[in-house]
């Protein structure tokens, strides 16, 4: 019991006042760090007898350089058992009590955790945290996994909507950095050794590099001292070099990434170019336009492209932020007949921006809307859970969800002009389509430099 | 120590148990206007928001050959404009009252779903109310919608392995009944079907003695009810629909299909088995089974084909909510290098190994377990809540029974599921669907 008095003496407890107005505030929680570096946020949430955990390491794609995949391989492995359960009796365990457990990377960091119901609490947050610090890594389960994996790679190509963003990120961030990918690639993976995999998270699953992420109906304090006895043991360790992340640069021309899948009836397609990072001091505002442009039924882009045209089913707009840049693009798919025509359209309407502007009338619909769309966001356990994870991952605090209202309310037709100008990518915008290349081939020239790569193929060069 | 962990432990537990308010059956406020509507209320302040899910009595079911996809169509027209909000005005003037919606169509149902804040309860009344009793279908909208909805029927086959084979395994497991075709339609229809079909749907099906509306988050019932009667009460009943009076003649014998799309990584296979509708006694069974098959990875199939003999890469079992007699699905991708033949065999040894030997009380538990967990997790959010309410209401005949969900599961014993399995599970029973890369020519065979 000792420790966890000296624990509590470390706690910063964080208090958000609710506004006179009644704006929505994110509800209260308990961020701390134990002797060892881990940092844990606790937010009690009563409503249903559920708890939603996650388990937060600071590495990502970003970080795995040649070993392309190797950060997501790693967080997948992490729960296929652990040194007292098989993996068979650790799903057996986990399924009888219909607790469901998750696991994933990104860019900047992996994750895994459950949500389960809470009287279950005592049962699932042991075999959590032996998954984290004491995994099985059987070459048995690593090799069924890994076979499993390279063709899950292969099927994803079956799709284009769950391909594109990859070549995008290629196409605007270059081969490293944010333009890894996630997943890795068949030669890659193929080469990762459960070794490698050992080393990784040796490497970097440190309480130091971690936090602890528990959201739903619990008691924190009785929470704080079972977090105590199952991470405080949990060695503390320097972390490996981090790499340096080389972010976009303005791009000096436009290119076009032509991906052909010869069986494609429809044409995919993105648009777009440099975004902006997650703690953007801007970010709402930004938001507000982009609803206008492209992230909601009435937004300009949907209006233009599925309402007046008929050209597809739907298209939008968004911006991905990762902890230091990110990317903008514009998203839609139409038949291959009206690739061009679909295209033409969705720049043109995006060029309005610069052209016509954002007048008040649409600025007070568009500030309704996200302001009434905004508590639904954070509505249950799982939602909060994931929201303090990305704060946790990307670096950011709810500075942005306690202002939002008020951002949103100050936001004016000429200050949506300025974040216009400096925000929106308006020169050199960058392409990928993805349908049959023969019928749009010698069309899409127009728009920049083409490379034609075939969705199945592995290396991309970039020109 | 041990003795400290223990009381507070038990403290914490009871705790626990008496902080969070669970929904109960009392919770919703139900009520009938003279015209036929049945609406559904319930109160929940946790955000300051609310939904109305409007669920009307008609989908793919309600269809005959020449209009098919029509319900789906006519989803797509109903916010094409009425007479106080014209084209365009129904999302224009829901987004800037803070509101935003969306809508969905299956065999059986469309509904249409509001959410927004409270305070814009009101302008989302009069919204509904105008598109239910004016809606003004346009010949220029049509046509532009009948592009917006072939797209929508492209990207699914485009992206979806799943949609590209379910259409022709529905379409050999049903040769009478409506359930034959997909919900999106022929393509052949889409582009045909005509400004006086959509007319006489409309006055047919959405007729408010045809409607279930639930409406769930930060309302007062007695604010509810007075826009009901202000907005919905005018709305003036229609005839009852006919009844759909097709039965689906017995199979008996196995139908098999096949459908070759190029960029297939490795086989797919979906089997496909008729099983009663969902107010039949053996539902609660045939759910549990659904469940013991391939929910979590200790599950049957998911234990047995992948993480076993990896023979497959994927597998999933789907039970659809369903007013008429429909299918039981169970869905498998083949692992690399095994061919279609031999994942078949192998779903179907598992199959029989419960028609043989029936499961275990632990199975039978574990799914108990899960659904109380499944329970609770739908009930975490105004949107599941309002959409299970009017589904049981529509499925089940009445929204009661979701609170007598836990007992009616409680009920099914061993026997029951291996019973069910006996009888439905059958080969003759059965419509099998292979999707692949290969084309399915042989000279040879000439």
């Amino acid at each position: 019991m000792m420790r966890i008095f000296k624990t509590l003496a470390l706690v910063s407890l964080i208090f958000t006042s609710v506004s006179s107005h009644g704006a929505y505030q994110l509800p209260s929680y308990e961020k701390l760090t134990l002797d060892n570096g881990l940092t844990l946020f606790l937010m009690e949430q009563h409503e249903v007898p559920l708890i939603d955990i996650s388990i937060v390491t600071k590495v990502g794609a970003v970080n795995d350089a040649a070993q392309s995949g190797l950060a997501n391989i790693t967080v997948e492995n992490l729960v296929l058992g652990t040194k007292s359960l098989t993996k068979a009796r650790l799903d057996d365990q986990l399924d009888y009590i219909g607790a469901s457990l998750f696991s994933s990377a990104n860019l900047e960091f992996s994750q895994l955790g459950a949500s389960f119901a809470s009287k279950d609490q005592h049962q699932v947050l042991p075999l959590l945290s032996e998954m984290v610090l004491s995994p099985r890594f059987e070459q048995a389960e690593f090799d069924k996994f890994k076979k499993r994996y390279l063709l899950q790679l292969e099927q994803a190509k079956e799709s284009p909507k769950s391909v594109i963003n990859q070549y995008f990120n290629r196409l605007v961030f270059g081969e490293n950095g944010y333009g890894s990918s996630v997943t890795g690639d068949h030669k890659s993976v193929n080469n990762i050794t459960l070794s490698e995999v050992k080393n990784h998270h040796h490497a970097w699953y440190t309480p130091n590099n971690s936090a602890v992420v528990v959201v739903g109906d619990f008691d924190s304090k009785q929470m704080k001292s079972q977090l105590n006895a199952l991470f405080g043991q949990w060695q503390k360790a320097p972390l490996p070099q981090q790499p340096t992340l080389q972010l976009a640069t303005t791009p000096k021309h436009s290119k076009l990434l032509l991906v052909n899948k010869s069986d494609a009836i429809e044409t995919t397609f993105l648009i777009g170019g440099k975004g902006i990072a997650r703690n953007n001091p801007h970010s709402v505002g930004i938001s507000v336009i982009n609803t206008i442009l492209g992230a909601r039924f009435t937004s300009w882009l949907n209006d233009a492209l599925r309402v007046n045209a008929g050209l597809t089913y739907g298209a939008r707009s968004r911006f991905d932020a990762y902890s230091q840049a990110g990317n903008f693009y514009i998203s839609t798919f139409t038949k291959t007949a009206t690739t061009i025509e679909a295209v033409d359209l969705a720049i043109a309407t995006y060029n309005k921006l610069w052209e016509q502007g954002i007048d008040e009338q649409t600025l007070a619909s568009a500030k309704a809307y996200v302001k009434g769309q905004f508590p639904p966001k954070f509505e249950t356990s799982s939602q909060l859970n994931a929201l303090l994870v990305d704060m946790y991952g990307y670096g950011f605090d709810e500075s942005y969800i306690n202002t939002f209202e008020q951002q949103v309310n100050s936001l004016t037709p000429e200050r949506t002009k300025a974040l216009i100008t400096k925000y929106f990518p308006k020169e050199n915008l960058q392409f990928v389509l993805v349908g049959k290349a023969d019928e749009i081939r010698e069309k899409v020239t127009k728009y920049g430099q083409v490379t034609e790569v075939n969705i199945q193929d592995e290396q991309i060069n970039i020109y | 120590m041990k003795l400290v962990w223990q009381t507070l432990l038990l403290i914490s537990t009871l705790l626990a148990q008496q902080s969070h308010a669970a929904t109960t059956v009392q919770d919703v406020n139900a009520f009938t206007l003279d015209n036929g509507m049945k609406i559904m209320v319930l109160e929940d302040s946790s955000i300051p928001n609310a939904n109305m899910y409007v669920f009307w009595r008609v989908g793919s079911r309600n269809e005959y050959p020449g209009i098919t996809g029509l319900s789906h169509f006519f989803e797509h027209m109903m916010f094409n404009g009425a007479k106080k909000y014209g084209p365009k005005m129904f999302d224009q003037t829901m987004e800037a009252a803070g509101g935003s919606n969306n809508a969905y169509t299956t065999e059986n149902i469309t509904v249409y779903s509001n959410w927004f804040p409270t305070s814009a309860m009101e302008t989302i009344f009069a919204l509904e109310a105008d598109r239910i009793e004016h809606l003004a279908i346009d010949q220029k909208m049509l046509d532009s919608e009948r592009e917006v909805v072939s797209s929508e029927r492209t990207t699914g086959l485009e992206n979806s392995n799943f949609r590209a084979i379910w259409e022709e395994v529905k379409g050999a497991a049903f040769r009478a009944h409506p359930y034959s075709w997909s919900v999106i339609g022929h393509a052949s229809d889409i582009e045909n079907w005509r400004l006086d079909d959509l007319k006489q749907y409309h006055k047919t099906y959405y007729a408010p003695n045809n409607a279930v509306v639930v409406i769930a988050g930060d309302v007062k019932v007695a604010d509810v009810k007075k826009l009901a009667l202000q907005y919905f009460a005018p709305i003036p009943a229609q005839p009852k629909p006919r009844a759909i009076h097709t039965v689906e003649p017995e199979q008996k014998g196995e139908r098999r299909v096949y459908l070759q799309k190029e960029s297939v990584t490795t086989p797919n296979i979906m089997m496909a088995y008729h099983v009663p509708n969902t107010q039949h006694e053996d539902h609660y069974a045939l759910d549990i089974l659904n469940s013991i098959l391939a929910t979590g990875k200790s599950s049957r199939l998911y234990n047995a084909l992948i993480s076993e003999q990896q023979l497959a890469s994927d597998i999933f079992t789907y039970l659809p909510e369903t007013i008429d007699a429909n299918l039981f699905y169970l869905y498998g991708v083949a692992a690399k290098d095994v061919s279609a033949q031999t994942l078949e065999k192998a779903m179907i040894a598992e199959i029989n190994r419960i028609i043989k030997s029936g499961v275990t009380e632990k199975e039978l538990q574990k799914v108990k377990n899960q659904k109380m967990v499944e329970f609770y997790r739908t009930m975490s959010t105004i949107n599941g809540k309002a959409d299970t309410i009017g589904s049981y209401e529509i499925y089940f005949g009445d929204y009661q029974k979701l609170f007598t969900a836990p007992q009616s599961y409680n009920q099914v014993t061993n026997a029951d599921i291996q019973r069910v399995a006996k009888t439905y599970l059958i080969k003759a029973n059965r419509t099998v669907g292979i999707l692949s890369a290969q084309k399915d020519s042989n000279d040879a065979d000439l």
